[in-house]
């Protein structure tokens, strides 16, 4: 019965365009990666045209679809054109949540970020106050707010509704990282990749040329 | 010989025990504070080889042996020596086992019992430094290199540690168990200890070397992907920066659409009711009658099948009157025929009523204060009693007494 009620849940999170990871729906997750309800989710999608599709190693599902026809095609290229938008104001981001909070990995699935804490550190260093002010006024936040901390709210405001941040109890300060990031990660190495940017090449050289 | 060396080593220990915390402090510190020391301590540590001076110069240090000694029983996290020299312990039992061999042969019992004392302790000693290795190893593993800071120190320990597992089971591939067989020839001892013994624990050692080595390339796997994502972030802002009119060729336009961007739309857009909007009232107002409440559980219980209702005349019954109640109406009823003041204990003891003097006191008390006002107005009651000599306002009742008004 409860198997039943979490592809129930599964296939309408599924449908409504969310990507499933072990950080927003665990137990729908784990039903993914069981082959037996995976058919049995993939066979209902496919009689709307629709697949689930897998990301990151199998850390995300999304649905995605069979057949392509022209509509189909129309809403692809406007989401993929939505997510080319978004990479700089996201990348952005992220950087700043790592260097701000001094860590060697930036966010990943199931990372937390302590608001308050963040908060501090960049209202007490001016570039990190500088990086949020510029990043809050992108399109995909949209904030006029002039104060750190109207720029901060609304940015994770806005990162929870796109799905890459989760805030599990709605009383505390505390974000979780949702697969959605990691998902984030290979649509950069994929566009790295094709188009032979060598963006982590490009990093070490300027890293190694700061060290000297 | 062995009782002056018992001697010395507890004088060592003893040593070791009285300067515990400068121990401490320079296995911490690193080096020895020697302004804060009496000479003659310093040159009594220093003479035991406690505490050693590296170069003129510099400053005292603890020896290595201590040092490996502490950081042993410590368990110190910090400690990454492996004594990866598997050759010259090869050696070292090679020769006592030949100087084992040659007494025996000579028939010198004394000198060949304390060969095999001696070569026992190498061998032991090698296969304890070899686990004692495997164990700092996983020590390291465990807490993923937790010990350093950063990601790039993490992935150098990690390089450190990986050489350090391949000079290991280079050194075990030096064993050659055919020619430790040769040695030790038809000698149970010595085959005891150089065959069985070691290659036993040589094999399991060499088998849990190699899943340390899976697990270190694994962890260095993983340092790298994250290393690799931080680079790809910066490498893309670096990127952007420097070409301002850069944009994403359009990879959904080929006729294959790369699996990643297959993306579904939307079916189900996430909805709420607006209860604050009044235009929708009548239709909520509607949906909201429209509303039953379903339990699958009620319909499951059968309804039990209908009985014809009879209306009769109820039977006749009568509740039978407490006889303590009937007793104290018949003491009150004895007031008035007497008409003189009662005491209720004297009225229970010349009737002989069997009930309790308390609750037969309870009852008369009961029995007044139920007495409608009308009938009450009749009656006195008096309790007898007296004050509580300690705690004053609490009166012991011990008897009352009922007369007419």
């Amino acid at each position: 019965m409860s198997e039943m009620i979490a592809t129930g849940e599964l296939i309408e999170r599924l449908l409504r365009g969310e990507f499933i990871c072990r950080t927003t729906f665990e137990d729908g997750w784990r039903a993914l990666k069981s082959p037996a309800t995976l058919d049995k989710v993939e066979s209902y999608l496919n009689q709307i045209n629709r697949t689930v599709a897998q990301a990151a190693e199998g850390e995300v599902f999304f649905a995605g679809y069979v057949n392509l026809g022209d509509n189909e095609r129309k809403v692809i290229s406007q989401q993929f054109r939505e997510i080319c938008h978004s990479l700089i104001p996201l990348v952005e981001w992220l950087v700043l949540v790592q260097e701000a909070s001094g860590q060697d990995a930036p966010l990943s699935q199931g990372a937390p970020v302590r608001l308050t804490e963040l908060q501090t550190r960049i209202e007490d260093t001016p570039a990190f106050r500088e990086q949020l002010a510029k990043l809050s006024q992108y399109r995909l936040f949209g904030s006029s707010a002039s104060t750190v901390d109207g720029q901060i709210k609304l940015v994770f405001k806005r990162l929870v509704e796109l799905g890459y941040l989760i805030k599990p109890n709605p009383e505390k300060q505390i974000f979780i990282a949702t697969g959605k990031l990691d998902y984030l990660y290979e649509v950069i190495r994929f566009i790295d990749e094709t188009e032979s940017l060598s963006l982590e090449a490009q990093a070490e050289t300027a890293s190694q040329r700061e060290l000297i | 010989m062995s009782n002056n060396l018992h001697q010395s080593g507890v004088k060592l220990l003893r040593l070791l025990g009285r300067n515990a915390e400068l121990v401490m402090d320079a296995y911490l510190s690193g080096s020895v504070d020697e302004q804060a020391l009496e000479p003659s301590t310093v040159t009594k540590l220093t003479e035991s080889g406690i505490l050693w001076r590296p170069e003129p110069n510099e400053s005292l240090r603890l020896s290595r042996n201590v040092r490996a000694m502490l950081e042993d029983g410590l368990k110190d996290e910090r400690n990454r020596q492996i004594n990866a020299n598997v050759g010259s312990a090869l050696a070292t039992i090679k020769t006592v086992a030949g100087h084992y061999r040659e007494a025996r042969a000579s028939v010198d019992y004394s000198a060949a019992e304390a060969y095999l004392a001696d070569l026992s302790e190498q061998v032991y000693s090698f296969t304890e430094s070899l686990r004692y290795s495997i164990r700092v190893l996983w020590g390291r593993i465990n807490n993923e290199f937790g010990y350093v800071g950063s990601l790039n120190a993490k992935i150098r320990e990690n390089e450190l540690a990986q050489s350090q597992v391949s000079e290991l089971l280079n050194g075990l591939e030096m064993f050659e168990f055919a020619e430790l067989s040769e040695l030790a020839g038809d000698v149970r001892e010595l085959r005891k200890l150089l065959v069985t013994g070691l290659q036993e624990t040589l094999t399991n050692c060499a088998q849990e070397l190699s899943v340390v080595q899976g697990r270190l390339l694994e962890l260095l796997g993983r340092f790298r992907q994250i290393q690799g994502r931080t680079r790809l972030l910066k490498g893309w802002l670096l990127y952007t920066d420097l070409h301002p009119d850069y944009e994403v060729a359009d990879h959904v336009a080929h006729k294959q659409i790369p699996q990643l961007f297959n993306q579904a739309e939307a079916l189900l857009a996430p909805a709420a009711v607006d209860v604050h909007n009044a235009q929708h009232e009548t239709e909520l107002m509607q949906l909201v009658a429209g509303i039953r409440s379903i339990s699958r559980e009620q319909q499951q219980t059968p309804l039990s099948a209908p009985t014809p209702v009879e209306v009769s005349a109820a039977e006749e019954f009568d509740i039978p009157d407490n006889p303590l109640k009937q007793a104290v109406e018949a003491y009150f009823c004895a007031v008035i025929e007497s008409g003189q003041n009662q005491s209720a204990l004297d009225y229970l003891s010349t009737q002989a009523l069997p009930w309790d003097r308390e609750s037969w006191l309870f009852q008369v008390i009961g029995g007044f204060e139920g007495l409608s006002d009308e009938h009450k107005q009749f009656f006195a009651i008096e309790p007898l009693g007296v004050s509580h000599d300690i705690y004053t306002g609490n009166f012991i009742i011990q008897d009352v007494e009922v007369g007419l008004r």
